[in-house]
Parts: structure tokens; C-alpha cells; sequence
């Protein structure tokens, strides 16, 4: 019956319809470009790296750039973290000097980084040879680009043995800047070639060959540099990225800064939740105009129908069934309106997403707008609900009417 | 005996709250009508006669005494229960017809069973046979708009006996109609009454109340004259 009365008021149930479907189709457009953004962003985030890492920096706690306090980060330090629960390896690393290496007439600034084996820097991104094993010594696993200097490819790189000149004078970028110390070869084997997407400089070598060639720029003993100097950082592997946040809280009392990508994905969250409430709330607003007009509509449809109202009553209809009656159309309102939105702001996105593209060849997220089931559900039920809001006053209204005075309505 | 009377009023009171005085459109009215009966409730305009037939019916509740339809204390029913007596226990039949122009006859019929939950092709069927049973069912199909007065008061008819009630109410039922309709429907509820139909009527035409069994005159809300 209520069915019947949508047909017959066909413009004025049209209308209302849009009302509802443009709030809808609103509400899904700027949401689904959030989730675009942010599936974008964390997609990139992943890429980078491990969610289970901690990162421990030799600064104190709430350190920056700006106002980094040092601190000694000692195999005391590692100890200690190695009890902490949930720690499922701690893994050192210390950073010699820069230094260069000389190859078929060109150079390349590298980094030497002194690395534990199976620390998570040195994982699965190899394009020939092996990661660094335990006993290994004068080796290193270097970049695909520098390998590609010393060899014809990163293959034929394997086995070979290159001189890094570690201290002293390195090139950035164009520019020769002085280095530290008095520069000093060493000869390492090549045993793996990792790809250069990971870094273009770091030349991955054992912890104790980075310590030896860092005591000797500056006189020093490498047992002296592991207590006064310290390491350059630790990886502190979690057995799962949800107690990283503990892990976390145990360096921080522990009197070191820390980094991990969890924290900063938790914060990318936070930060486009708010991002998707302001958008959820400015799509919310034509939502609201939708529903004073479904109200303004059915009011006029209970006065209009007054008679009829009290018809019904007189016949045996209850207060209860007038009320399912007018709460109902107001449902079917929302159900056509939610699924006409949801279809209308599924085709906005795509025809906004090519004009995008169309207009910025280069356009590089695989997709703008990202509409998933759950975006879809909750928009049919945001604007069922908000329908059935809407017609909560005007069908109580209907089912409160008398029915005698109904009847005597003209 | 056993079987309860189809209205029994015992010091029936409605008042009306008018300003700072209150109207009395019944004044402690007693009266019983049994089943089967045809009873025609006159009074001129004001004397509570439809009034009485309104709380029969559960449009109005009354302000005091006590009133039992086949055998059910209205005073006792909330508004869901008496949304049922009025779709089971009574049928009304109004001056002014009031069926749903927009509704074809058939659906207009079937409105009651609606609420009583009967399944729609059921409600169909049954309304079919009703409209027979009066002799309207070539106009089934049509819209009510498209009816005659007549034929809108047979419709209106069929509507209320749809749910089998206990008792037929019809308020002013002629009103509308010229007199050769007017006759033709008095015919139908007498024969409808020869049938075993219980029919409370109210009007003020003698001619018609003349078809009744038995009449019960009323004044200021009192009856008057059994």
C-alpha cells in the first residue's frame, strides 16, 4: 500500500529519492577518495619495510634532528633489550666512515654498513650471491648499480674484490667534501648484489670489519669504540607488529629514541581517520538536507492522506500498522535513494578518476577512488537509517491522529 | 441465557470538554440488543446517536458507565486491542461511504482483513465472494472513484461484513443516497438481518427506522423510548 502511494506522488517521492541519493553518492565519493589516499600512502609504507621493526637510535627519548642528545648505545644496551618480552632478535650495527670505491676509471661514494648476519637490512632483495652468514670476514654484499661498475652484471659481480677507501675525501654529488680521518683501503670479496632500490650507497659488510676499519680512522681500538663511541643503531625485531608499541615503551625507559614504521602507519591511521570523519561530515550535511526533505515530504503525505489515515483506523487498522505504513515508505525512500547514490557516486568516481588520468598521463595510484564492501553496506544502511530517522515524527504524527477526527477531514 | 447480548450499555456516559463546560453527548444510556436483532437508533441532530454507535464501533472511548460488544468490556481494551474489535467484532458503514478512491472495489473490501493479517490472495478471494453475495461483482475491478452512490454503499457494506462481525453498524447509511438507492440498500439490510446479521442503525428518517425490528429514540443523550 505504502508501495502504491510512492508510485502515485511519483514526482514529489522522485525528487525526495535524489535528495538521499545525491547525499549518498556524496558520502561514498569522499570517503572512497580517503581510502584511496591512504591505501596509496600505506601501500608506499609497506614497500619500505617491516612492520615488526624497532629501530633503536643513539639519542634520548623525544630527540630530533634539532635537539638530538647522544647516547651510548652499548652490548649492555643489547643485553638488556634481548630481555625484554616479546623481542624476538636484536640485531647491531655499526656505520664506518664514508668512503669511496675506484672501479674501470669511475667512483662512488659508498656507506659502510656493519652489519649482524640475517639483520633484517639484509634480507631477500639479493640479485645474485648470498646475504652476509656468521664467520665472515673482508666481504661485503653491495648495490646492483656499484656492481654493475666492477662487472658486466650483477652475476659476473660475485667473486670479485674491489677496494673500498674508507675516510678521507668522498664525493657528494658533484662536490668533494673532506671525510674524516686518514682514508685507508681495504679489500673486500663480493658475495652478494642486492637491487639498488634498497640504496644506491650501502655496502652491507660484517660487524666486526666495520668496527675495525672505524677504530683505525681514528687511532682507536674497536673494543674502545664499542664503549665510548657505541653502535650506530640497533634492529629490534618484535615477534608481532602488535606489540611493537610495548617494545617501544621498554627503549624509550631504557633511555633511547626510537623508530618504527608501525608507529608511523598508526599515525598515517589516526590522521586520515580524522581526514575521513571531515569528509564523512561534509557528505553528512547534504545527507541532513535529504532527510528535512524526506520529513517535509511525508508530513505533507500524512496530511494529505488524513482521511485516508482515518479510513484505515476505522477498519481495524492499529496504531502500530498506520505507523509501519509511513515508516515503510519512508524506508523504501531511503533503500532507492541509498542504492541509486551508491551507484551514481561508483560512477562519479570512475569518470573523475579518468578525467584525472586524462588530463595527468602519469597519474600513478592504481586507483582514486576506493570503494570497498564495507563503504558500500554502510552507505545503503547511512541512508537507510537516515530516511528512517526522517520518518520517525511524521509517521508517529500519522499514528497519534484520531480516527473520527480523521475521518471528518476535509 | 448464556450466550452474551451483541451491545449491552449499562449507564453509558461520553463527555466532551468544551471551553470551561462540558458537553454530555451521553448521558448514562442502558440498553441491550440482542444477536440477530435489527435495531434503529433515532434522535434528532445533537442527541448522542452516533455518538453511541461511535463507541459501539471503538472510535470513541467512553468517559463513563459501561458498554460490552459481544460480550467484550471496551473500557478494558488499549489501542491495539481495539483496533481488532473494530477489523473482527463490528463493521461500520459511514454516511459519507469513505472507501479509498484510488483502490479498486475489490482492495477497498479486502482493507480490513489486511490488518488482521490475512494473507493477500486470501483477502482477495474472500472479497470477491462478498461483493457476489451482493450482487457487485462486476464492479470489482473498478476504481471506487467510478462507482455510483449506490454502488459505493454496497461496496462500503461488503467492507464491513468482510470479517464476519458480530454486529453491522451503519451511521446515517441513506444520507447520501436519492430514495430509490435508499430503498434498494434498507432491502439489503433486511435481508442481510433475515440472514441472522445483528444490525444497529442509526438515522433520523422514521420511514427507514420503520424497517427496524425494534427503535430506541434519543434526546440530549438519554434514550427516551424503547
Amino acid at each position: 500500500m505504502s508501495l502504491g502511494n510512492y508510485g502515485r506522488a511519483r514526482l514529489r517521492s522522485g525528487l525526495t529519492t535524489a535528495g538521499v541519493a545525491i547525499g549518498t553518492a556524496l558520502v561514498v565519493l569522499l570517503i572512497a577518495l580517503a581510502t584511496g589516499a591512504e591505501d596509496n600512502v600505506r601501500r608506499s609504507i609497506f614497500s619500505i619495510g617491516d612492520l615488526r621493526l624497532v629501530t633503536v637510535q643513539p639519542f634520548q627519548p623525544g630527540a630530533n634532528g634539532l635537539s638530538a642528545v647522544p647516547r651510548t648505545i652499548t652490548d649492555d644496551t643489547v643485553a638488556r633489550l634481548k630481555g625484554v618480552a616479546h623481542v624476538d632478535g636484536v640485531y647491531r650495527q655499526f656505520d664506518a666512515p664514508l668512503g669511496m670505491v675506484v672501479e674501470g676509471g669511475d667512483d662512488a661514494t659508498i656507506r659502510p654498513q656493519g652489519i649482524e648476519p640475517g639483520a633484517p637490512v639484509d634480507r631477500g632483495d639479493l640479485l645474485a650471491g648470498r646475504h652476509l652468514e656468521a664467520g665472515d670476514r673482508a666481504v661485503a654484499v653491495i648495490p646492483g648499480n656499484i656492481a654493475r661498475l666492477v662487472a658486466p652484471d650483477a652475476g659476473a659481480a660475485i667473486g670479485r674484490t674491489v677496494t673500498m677507501r674508507i675516510g678521507g675525501a668522498v664525493k657528494l654529488g658533484t662536490t668533494r667534501i673532506g671525510g674524516s680521518g686518514t682514508p685507508r683501503d681495504y679489500a673486500v670479496k663480493i658475495v652478494g648484489v642486492f637491487d639498488e632500490q634498497a640504496s644506491q650507497t650501502s655496502f652491507r659488510i660484517p660487524l666486526d670489519d666495520a668496527l675495525l676499519a672505524g677504530a683505525e680512522n681514528r687511532g682507536l681500538t674497536p673494543d674502545a669504540i664499542r664503549v665510548t663511541t657505541g653502535y650506530s643503531g640497533l634492529a629490534v625485531e618484535a615477534d608481532d607488529s602488535t606489540n611493537v608499541a610495548d617494545i617501544v615503551k621498554a627503549v624509550q625507559e631504557l633511555g633511547f629514541s626510537s623508530f618504527s614504521l608501525k608507529q608511523v602507519v598508526e599515525q598515517i591511521d589516526q590522521g586520515f581517520g580524522v581526514f575521513k570523519g571531515i569528509l564523512a561530515g561534509i557528505g553528512g550535511v547534504a545527507l541532513l538536507v535529504a532527510a528535512i526533505g524526506i520529513a517535509n515530504t511525508m508530513i505533507m503525505s500524512v496530511l494529505e492522506r488524513t482521511r485516508e489515515i482515518g479510513i484505515m483506523k476505522a477498519v481495524g487498522a492499529s496504531p502500530r500498522d498506520i505507523r509501519a505504513l509511513f515508516i515503510a515508505e519512508a524506508a523504501y525512500v531511503g533503500v532507492f535513494g541509498g542504492i541509486l547514490g551508491l551507484a551514481l557516486g561508483l560512477a562519479g568516481g570512475q569518470i573523475i578518476d579518468r578525467i584525472i588520468r586524462e588530463l595527468n598521463p602519469r597519474t600513478s595510484p592504481a586507483a582514486i577512488f576506493v570503494v570497498g564492501p564495507d563503504l558500500a553496506l554502510g552507505a545503503l544502511a547511512l541512508a537507510l537509517g537516515v530516511a528512517l530517522v526522517a520518518g520517525f515524527l511524521p509517521a508517529r504524527r500519522a499514528m497519534r491522529m484520531s480516527a473520527l477526527s480523521a475521518l471528518r477531514y476535509e | 441465557m448464556d450466550t452474551p447480548l451483541a451491545v449491552e450499555a449499562v449507564g453509558l456516559e461520553r463527555t466532551y470538554a468544551s471551553g470551561h463546560a462540558t458537553v454530555a453527548a451521553l448521558a448514562g444510556v442502558t440498553l441491550g440488543i440482542r444477536r440477530g436483532e435489527f435495531v434503529a437508533v433515532m434522535g434528532p441532530s445533537g442527541s448522542g446517536k452516533s455518538t453511541l454507535l461511535n463507541v459501539v464501533a471503538g472510535l470513541e472511548r467512553p468517559t463513563g458507565g459501561m458498554v460490552r460488544v459481544d460480550g467484550e468490556d471496551l473500557a478494558r481494551l488499549d489501542e491495539e486491542a481495539l483496533a481488532r474489535h473494530r477489523s473482527k467484532r463490528v463493521g461500520m458503514v459511514f454516511q459519507a461511504f469513505n472507501l479509498l478512491p484510488r483502490f479498486r472495489v475489490v482492495d477497498n473490501v479486502a482493507l480490513p482483513l489486511a490488518f488482521s493479517g490475512v494473507p493477500s490472495a486470501e483477502r482477495t478471494r474472500r472479497a470477491r465472494a462478498m461483493l457476489d453475495r451482493l450482487g457487485m461483482s462486476s464492479r470489482a475491478d473498478h476504481r471506487s472513484n467510478e462507482l455510483s452512490g449506490g454502488e459505493l454503499q454496497r461496496a462500503a457494506i461488503a467492507r464491513a461484513l468482510i470479517g464476519e462481525p458480530a454486529i453491522l453498524l451503519a451511521d446515517e447509511p441513506t444520507g447520501n443516497l436519492d430514495s430509490a438507492n435508499g430503498a434498494a440498500l434498507i432491502a439489503l439490510f433486511e435481508e442481510l438481518h433475515a440472514q441472522g446479521q445483528t444490525v444497529l442503525l442509526v438515522t433520523h428518517d422514521a420511514q427507514i427506522a420503520a424497517h427496524a425490528e425494534r427503535t430506541i429514540r434519543m434526546r440530549d443523550g438519554r434514550v427516551v423510548d424503547e
